[in-house]
């Protein structure tokens, strides 16, 4: 069953909610299921995601962890280890600095050194992103780094819906997943089915189709591609906006078909620009089949090339804006570029 | 001694040729005129055939290796023949083991060889043409030179639009399209100039108009445009019955001339410098009796109407031939001396002629032009109307049409008469030609 499914009740939720209802279901369904992280159980979650689920499921499967990240991943990775189905939050994706050596080279590397005799099934939220005013260390967006990782799986849901069916497959994928959600889609409503469903890993989603160029974006930026493509539509450019979903693996065939029917590729993410995960689209596109049908010069839109200021005008500026894509799609199809 | 395979000569201004692919291994068993390997060229890409009978050996170019035209790519060893070092004393065999068609075509293979074959920098494609990859495809499928096409992106560069603006007439036209994968966009380029095909360049200053002669089209222009300032924005508008405009419908002279003035009106804002050959030189004359304001400067090249005479076998000829072989005996006609159209040459020509719809087209056009290889038309008493500065330049070895057509310029009418040089010197000598369309040019402005 997937979110597309006709026969699916649909109820109206916040991207926080549908990801509350995605654990709530996953604790009811399946007994190895449990949460842990910092403030989590009485407090409800840094963001109150997990909200009230310790009342319904009970402090010994909602389980609040000590200020150490480094020792709640190293927990989790264990319970993961030896047959439960953790799902760890980290308060701050930033925060999962401290855990490295648990995610890089425990969670993501057992499978293969014990050659493939056991798996970490482990799924790890963090919120990341910025636009909240929180400044250089709580305002980072660090997918590329996982995604650097072989044996993790990384995704980036946009939606309310695809927030409770990434969880969802996450949970039920054999190997680590690192979910990443975006701090300021957590208030975002949307049309979410009810009911256990999933979302595939690896998939991404066109979210507008268009003629004249293809956008690629993840989490919040999908929001501003397409506003900006519905701007840019009254110009008579169509922008194509593909929702990322899954920056590790990343699904080519959906890429490459749109930059092959358009000719033209915008990356948009909110990542710091160099190295991140518009310059691997762009080099996949660059090797791929879609190279021949290259009308102009691939275009990355990324974070600023230095950490997330406090002041809200300069957050706002190091991070892609609805006109910024507005200005790189016309360069792009009004061939400036 | 082993047979020696060189980079052929097959365009007028061509001076190196890109290596793309080798169809017989070294070692292998060739026949003679059996494909050998493949160039690329600003026109075209196109098979290059075995020039003997034996087994290939020593070779020196890689696919992907630029060569200067005349120097060896490898060598042909009759069967038996014992296999040594190239015959051409060069250093050690540059390939004694088959060339790899490696993915990375544009590196050359390694170890150089420290032979006469030159490398392309490999920061830089083959034809030094800015292009986008869609364009590029979309040339390679058309057949379509891409230093032919006005490139409207940022700095010049050509795009997908620019390619399929420019083919999308010919494609129109002709009875059996060659299927390219896409359907080419409505020609942008073409729109307001009324039926037929002009294709322009952006520059600064006052235009100029290219209109080519019988039998050829616009991409005759490209050795002496090689000559002109970059900035020099031109139109060159393809006849009726030729390169991309439609086919059919020319009646008469006049039928021609209105076609061409169609065109014209709508793709010429303002005085504009005329460049012409041939025919074409016949209709510019028509053109600057009933546009004398419009026309800053009138340069004609062996232009046709000015006497009875013209060679009608050639033409007929020309049109007719539906290969290379048959086209490449009338084509030596056209320069002074055979010797300036080798066989590649022809053989590209014809490429460039395969439709058969455009020779039908182009028959019928001569037969009624140049009915018993007469001139039907006489531009005579226009030319002695024309009040704009004209030159006329014209090849003293013209098979064509005789130089001597070119006495009923008046007086105060420039002159040049080539030595040496025949029916086509905007491709025998583009320097001296555009030398002296500079000079008429520059001379209009002043006055």
């Amino acid at each position: 069953m997937t979110a597309q499914d006709p026969t699916l009740v649909m109820r109206e939720m916040s991207y926080a909610e549908a990801i509350r209802d995605a654990m709530g279901l996953a604790l009811e369904r399946d007994r190895r299921v449990i949460l842990m992280g910092e403030d989590i159980g009485v407090y409800g979650g840094a963001f109150q995601v997990t909200g009230d689920l310790i009342d319904r499921f009970g402090p010994d499967r909602v389980i609040d962890t000590p200020i150490s990240e480094l020792g709640g991943a190293g927990v989790a990775v264990g319970a993961a280890l030896t047959g439960l189905r953790p799902i760890f939050e980290f308060q701050f994706s930033d925060f999962a600095a401290l855990a490295m050596e648990q995610i890089v080279n425990q969670a993501a590397k057992l499978r293969y050194m014990l050659g493939g005799e056991a798996s970490v099934p482990l799924v790890m939220r963090m919120p990341s992103g910025s636009g909240t005013g929180a400044a250089a260390q709580h305002s980072q967006s660090l997918e590329a780094w996982f995604g650097h990782v072989p044996g993790l799986k990384v995704v980036q849901p946009a939606t309310p819906a695809d927030a409770k069916g990434l969880l969802l497959a996450a949970l039920e994928d054999p190997d680590p997943v690192i979910v990443f959600e975006h701090k300021i889609l957590y208030k975002m409503k949307g049309q979410v089915p009810e009911g256990y469903y999933t979302t595939p890993i690896g998939k991404a989603e066109i979210r507008r189709e268009g003629t004249d160029l293809t956008i690629v974006a993840s989490a919040i930026m999908v929001h501003r591609a397409l506003e900006a493509a519905a701007k840019l539509a009254e110009e008579g450019i169509s922008a194509e906006v593909i929702d990322l979903r899954t920056v590790r693996p990343i699904d080519r065939e959906t890429i490459i078909a749109s930059v092959c029917k358009t000719g033209r590729l915008l990356c948009v993410y909110e990542g710091v620009r160099t190295l991140g995960v518009g310059a691997e689209i762009s080099a996949m596109i660059a090797e791929s089949e879609a190279f021949d049908y290259l009308d102009a010069p691939i275009l990355r839109l990324g974070g600023a090339e230095a950490p997330i200021p406090y002041n809200p005008d300069l957050e706002r500026a190091a991070v892609p804006q609805v006109p910024d894509i507005e200005t790189a799609a016309r360069r792009l199809a009004r061939r400036e570029a | 001694m082993p047979v020696e395979v060189i980079m052929p000569k097959v365009d007028m201004d061509m001076a190196t040729g890109k290596l793309s692919v080798w169809h017989v291994s070294e070692g292998e068993v060739v026949a003679k005129g059996a494909p050998l390997f493949d160039i690329e060229t600003d026109k075209a890409a196109m098979e290059v055939e075995s020039p003997a009978t034996g087994r290939l050996h020593n070779i020196l170019a890689s696919p992907g290796q630029t060569v200067d035209v005349g120097k060896p790519v490898a060598w042909i060893y009759a069967e038996g023949e014992a296999v040594g070092a190239p015959p051409s004393g060069a250093a050690a065999p540059a390939a004694a083991t088959p060339v790899p068609a490696v993915a990375v075509a544009e590196e050359p293979a390694q170890p150089e060889p420290a032979t006469a074959v030159e490398v392309a920098p490999v920061a830089r494609a083959g034809d030094g043409v800015r292009a986008t990859p869609a364009a590029r495809r979309l040339a390679r499928t058309t057949g379509i030179a891409l230093g032919a096409v006005n490139g409207t992106g940022p700095r010049g560069r050509v795009q997908r639009d620019d390619v399929a603006a420019f083919v999308a007439p010919a494609a129109e036209a002709r009875t059996t399209p060659a299927a390219p994968q896409e359907a080419p966009a409505p020609a942008t380029l073409r729109g307001p100039a009324g039926d037929l095909a002009v294709t322009t360049r952006k520059g600064t200053g006052t235009p100029l108009v290219l209109i080519h002669g019988f039998a050829a089209d616009s991409f005759g222009w490209m050795p002496l445009e090689s000559e002109l300032p970059r900035d020099l924005p031109l139109s060159r508008i393809d006849l009726p019955n030729h390169g991309r405009s439609p086919r059919g419908g020319v009646r008469d002279f006049s039928d021609l001339a209105r076609a061409v003035r169609v065109a014209f009106d709508a793709a010429v804002d303002g005085p504009v410098h005329v460049l012409a050959h041939s025919l074409g030189g016949a209709v510019a004359l028509a053109l600057a009796d009933v546009r004398p304001r419009e026309i800053a400067s009138l340069t004609l090249i062996a232009p046709a109407g000015l006497g009875p005479e013209i060679d009608g076998a050639v033409l007929d000829g020309i049109a007719r031939a539906s290969r290379a072989e048959s086209l490449a005996p009338w084509l030596k006609r056209l320069t002074a001396t055979p010797d300036g159209i080798s066989w590649d040459f022809a053989r590209a020509a014809m490429l460039a002629r395969n439709d058969p719809a455009m020779r039908d087209a182009q028959l019928a056009m001569a037969d009624t032009l140049f009915p018993d290889g007469v001139q039907s038309f006489d531009l005579r008493a226009a030319l002695a109307r024309l009040t704009v500065p004209t030159a006329i330049i014209w090849g003293r070895r013209d098979h064509i049409i005789p130089w001597q057509h070119s006495l009923s310029a008046r007086g105060e009418m420039a002159l040049h008469l080539l030595h040496e040089i025949g029916h086509i010197p905007h491709v025998e000598c583009p320097a001296t030609v555009a030398g002296i369309l500079a000079r008429n040019m520059r001379q209009a402005s002043r006055q």
